[in-house]
């Protein structure tokens, strides 16, 4: 304490004026005393420094030099605990004093010293105890024999916090030295009792911060198992396990609400034997009558302290049959919905920390979207399985469907020809109309049959191209002559305009056929008689463009694209004419397959053309299955690394007339992006590499790009950042479907009315708009 | 009449029944036989000079029916008609792998199937398999 030796020199030259003898021994001793005096400070200032590791030594030093430097018999510091005060160190005391003081504490009261300077809060001093009247602690005097006391305050942000006290064995008052003396003392002792303070609860800290680390990685832990593994039960284990862990309990179970039943049913538990597992799985917790119910009702955690001492339901029973005897239930809840619950459990009764409800309750919450998603995955796996089990169904429904169908219309269709070749014999105009009229609808309804078999092959991707050369005016020739006895009936003339460069192409020839045959006979059927119907090839590019016109009624621009859809006429022609309906369905995807695309031009009362093309070699098929197919739709591009989530988003825009650009990583991302320029992005945030968060920023400094709208789906919930950082919008996954295409139509990716008529190679009709 | 002697392999009844009575009009000589056992049998005792053969019957297939056949050199020069369903087109391809020498596509063409019986005559064994 350098700057009270300062003062001390100041008194000594003071002194210096009126020297005598006596004065020169006291300045001696007073000199001795300084040196002394600065030595123990000296000693207790390095000892503090030392505190934290041992801040038992350090209050001993203060005491010892106390006593020694006020030539004290005896130093002790007292701490307050409550109304008491407790020995904290000592020096000079005999055992018997320091057990007897153990066994009857000094009070915060009057009858002791140490009681009256902690009420009072300064320096006190009695000069002889048995003077005294108010003295209490007789007891005391009696072992320790002491006579002089001085004692002082510890204060420490101004509070007492124990005293430092003195006595002395013969009637001798303390000097105003040793007074000074022993007020610094007990100023350093409160800064000793600080220091452990301090320590113990930097110590606390510490220990409640490593927790606090493990809760957030368990926290994460469940975040990673939902975004990687999405098994749901290992996730859910994975929840109770650390519930349980992190309030310190012996066991747990995480339940599941269904809703429909309004009640819980238990999916998965921790520290709990099978037996109790399979006796919690085989009841339904119910929502209105249970503890658990009530937690989720209410919302918050319930304890209960001692299942002994409640009324149990059957839940509770169960648990308190196989030896539970405290537990706390707290509601898993997305929004206000109720998705499950938590529930830890203990062996033995007893209150649950608050910390431990809190926990349990952020846990819970925590948990929420975990729960969510592992369900929504898993109902969107059995979805998945079952509908693979209906196309299994259906497919092999066709299959049978083909033979046990076909085998008695080719006897119906074959009997028919039979009578009408007069084979056995001459027909009457009755038999012989009759005839015509069995024949026809055995062929119509093979036709039907056979579009219905190529259309699922289509849908189910198993219809295999057989692309050869053939000479693409035969194959016109050979469709028109096809129908040109059914026109003649009608008075329809058909005229085949091709431009003579076109003739070998690279195609599917039956196919190719097909098409051209369906639609000259739609042309055949719904032209009035005496019309005429033109047949034109030209080249554009790399592919052959096909018309078929006619002079017909036309079509509604209201059916334009309705008659692409199976089952669907139109209001054309007459009513009375049949069509399988599938027709134009069936052309308009084996042209897509073909790598071409479909068209309908059409004026009320004019007439309709249908057209369509063909690229004329494979290698422009090649490049055209994407070009035609897929170039001219908006691109969306799908940035996100797992497997799960890309398919949910593929499959959610599917049938939205757009083509999807999947990316793995932030740099495939951007990088797809650039290249693509996309009517919008999907992005996810948790990416390897690079985040959602830099993909993003990058996105928005790339002037090319910078327009593109971004859709952020995540499932962090960090929707002010996003948008901070420029996201068009912000989904918090699991995302639905109407969400989804909500937003990509208030982005502009995709178009207001729905599905784009683009989709699947058709064009809507380029022809006037009404 | 020589050379006209058709054997039809054919499981459905009405099927064979059409396919005989129009073949029969055209003035050829029918045998019938209505699984491919009985198709390998019947070929043995009455010598045909084509057989027509549907290739899904119960017991073997056309296919093995085929190879039967084929073990017995008697009927090197015979030809033998695969008659497969429209969407089949699979067994199309694979009719002339596994050593058809034709095939006629159900559902038949009545007008035109004697006409087609006999181009099958005159051409005889095309497919040396």
């Amino acid at each position: 304490m350098p700057r009270r030796s300062l003062t001390k020199e100041a008194s000594i030259t003071e002194r210096d004026r009126r020297i005598s003898e006596e004065d020169y021994r006291s300045l001696q001793r007073d000199y001795t005393d300084a040196t002394e005096q600065f030595a123990a400070m000296n000693e207790v200032l390095s000892a503090l420094g030392r505190s934290s590791s041992d801040p038992d030594a350090v209050l001993d030093t203060v005491v010892e030099s106390a006593m020694n430097l006020c030539r004290a018999a005896a130093a002790q510091v007292y701490l307050i605990d409550g109304d008491h005060f407790v020995l904290s160190s000592s020096v000079g005391l005999s055992p018997e004093f320091v057990a007897h003081l153990a066994a009857h504490p000094l009070k915060r009261d009057r009858d002791s010293l140490v009681g009256r300077v902690t009420l009072d809060r300064r320096i006190g001093q009695v000069a002889d105890v048995l003077d005294d009247p108010d003295y209490g602690r007789q007891d005391l005097q009696r072992i320790g024999g002491f006579r002089t006391l001085i004692s002082a305050p510890m204060l420490l942000d101004d509070e007492v916090v124990g005293t430092l006290s003195l006595y002395r064995t013969e009637v001798e008052p303390f000097d105003e030295r040793a007074i000074a003396l022993l007020g610094a003392f007990a100023a350093q002792a409160a800064i000793v009792v600080r220091n452990v303070h301090l320590v113990l609860e930097l110590e606390e800290r510490g220990i409640e911060l490593a927790r606090r680390v493990e809760q957030l990685e368990a926290l994460s832990e469940v975040g990673e198992a939902v975004s990687s593994s999405l098994v749901l039960d290992e996730v859910l284990s994975n929840i109770i396990m650390n519930a349980v862990r992190f309030t310190g309990c012996d066991g747990g179970s995480i339940m599941e609400y269904i809703a429909a039943e309004r009640s819980f049913s238990v999916r998965s538990a921790y520290a709990s034997s099978d037996e109790l597992l399979s006796r919690l799985r085989g009841i339904r917790v119910d929502l209105e009558t249970t503890l658990v119910g009530r937690a989720a009702l209410e919302g918050h955690p319930i304890a209960v302290a001692d299942l002994a001492a409640v009324e149990l339901d059957p839940h509770l029973r169960i648990l308190f049959d196989d030896g539970w005897r405290s537990v706390l239930a707290a509601p898993v809840l997305r929004g206000t919905r109720i998705i499950g619950a938590l529930v830890v459990r203990r062996r033995t009764p007893g209150e649950f920390s608050d910390e431990s409800i809190e926990f349990l309750e952020t846990f819970a919450s925590q948990s929420a979207l975990a729960v969510w998603n592992a369900r929504l995955y898993r109902e969107l796996e059995t979805k998945t399985a079952e509908l693979q089990v209906v196309s299994q169904h259906k497919s092999e429904f066709l299959a049978s469907m083909s033979h046990e169908l076909r085998t008695p219309l080719n006897a119906v269709i074959g009997f028919s020809e039979v009578l009408l070749e007069r084979m056995f014999g001459e027909l009457n105009d009755r038999q012989d109309e009759y005839l015509r009229d069995i024949l026809s609808s055995g062929r119509h309804l093979l036709q039907l049959l056979n579009d219905i078999l190529d259309l699922s092959k289509v849908e189910a991707g198993q219809m295999e191209l057989s692309i050869s050369r053939f000479s693409a005016r035969s194959a016109m020739e050979y469709s028109i002559s096809m129908v040109r006895e059914r026109a003649a009936l009608h008075g329809l003339a058909i005229t085949l305009d091709m431009e003579t460069e076109i003739d070998g192409i690279e195609s599917d020839e039956l196919r190719f056929k097909q098409v051209l045959l369906n639609l000259l006979s739609n042309a055949v059927k719904f032209t009035p008689d005496g019309g005429h119907i033109a047949v034109t090839a030209r080249r554009e590019g790399d592919e052959m463009a096909v018309t078929v016109e006619d002079d017909g009624n036309g079509i509604a621009q209201e059916d334009r694209e309705r008659i692409f859809e199976s089952f669907q006429q139109g209001h054309r022609g007459a009513q009375s004419e049949e069509g399988t309906g599938l027709g134009l369905t069936l052309c308009r995807r084996i042209v897509a397959l073909l790598g071409g695309r479909m068209w309908l031009e059409s004026d009320l009362g004019v007439g309709s053309t249908f057209g369509f093309t063909v690229p004329m070699t494979v290698r422009a098929r090649d490049e055209d299955s994407r070009a035609t197919d897929e170039a001219h739709l908006p691109v969306i591009v799908v940035i996100d690394d797992d497997r799960a989530s890309l398919d949910l988003m593929t499959a959610y825009l599917d049938g939205l007339g757009v083509r999807v650009v999947h990316a793995r990583d932030g740099e495939e991302g951007i990088e797809s992006v650039r290249a693509t320029i996309p009517a919008a992005v999907l992005l996810d945030i948790r990416l390897p590499r690079l985040s959602g968060w830099e993909v993003l920023s990058r996105l928005r400094e790339d002037e090319a790009v910078a327009a593109v709208p971004v859709i952020i789906v995540s499932i962090l919930d960090e929707r002010a950042r996003g948008l901070a950082l420029g996201a068009s919008e912000y989904l918090i996954k699991p995302v639905s479907r109407d969400d989804l295409v909500d937003a990509l139509r208030r982005a502009g990716a995709v178009g207001v009315a729905g599905p784009a008529p683009s989709a699947d190679g058709i064009e809507s009709a380029r022809g006037e708009t009404v | 009449m020589d050379g006209r002697r058709v054997l039809v392999v054919e499981d459905n009844q009405l099927n064979l029944k059409l396919v005989r009575d129009v073949l029969s009009a055209s003035g050829f000589e029918i045998v019938e036989a209505h699984t491919g056992e009985e198709g390998v049998e019947l070929a043995a005792s009455c010598a045909p000079d084509l057989v027509l053969m549907d290739l899904q019957l119960p017991g073997i297939d056309g296919y093995e029916a085929l190879r039967r056949l084929r073990l017995d050199p008697r009927f090197d020069s015979v030809p033998v008609v695969a008659v497969t369903a429209f969407a089949m087109k699979e067994d199309r391809d694979r009719t002339a792998r596994e050593g058809f020498d034709g095939y006629l596509v159900k559902p038949i063409s009545v007008p035109a199937l004697p006409s087609q019986v006999g181009d099958f005559l005159d051409r005889g064994r095309t497919n040396d398999r």
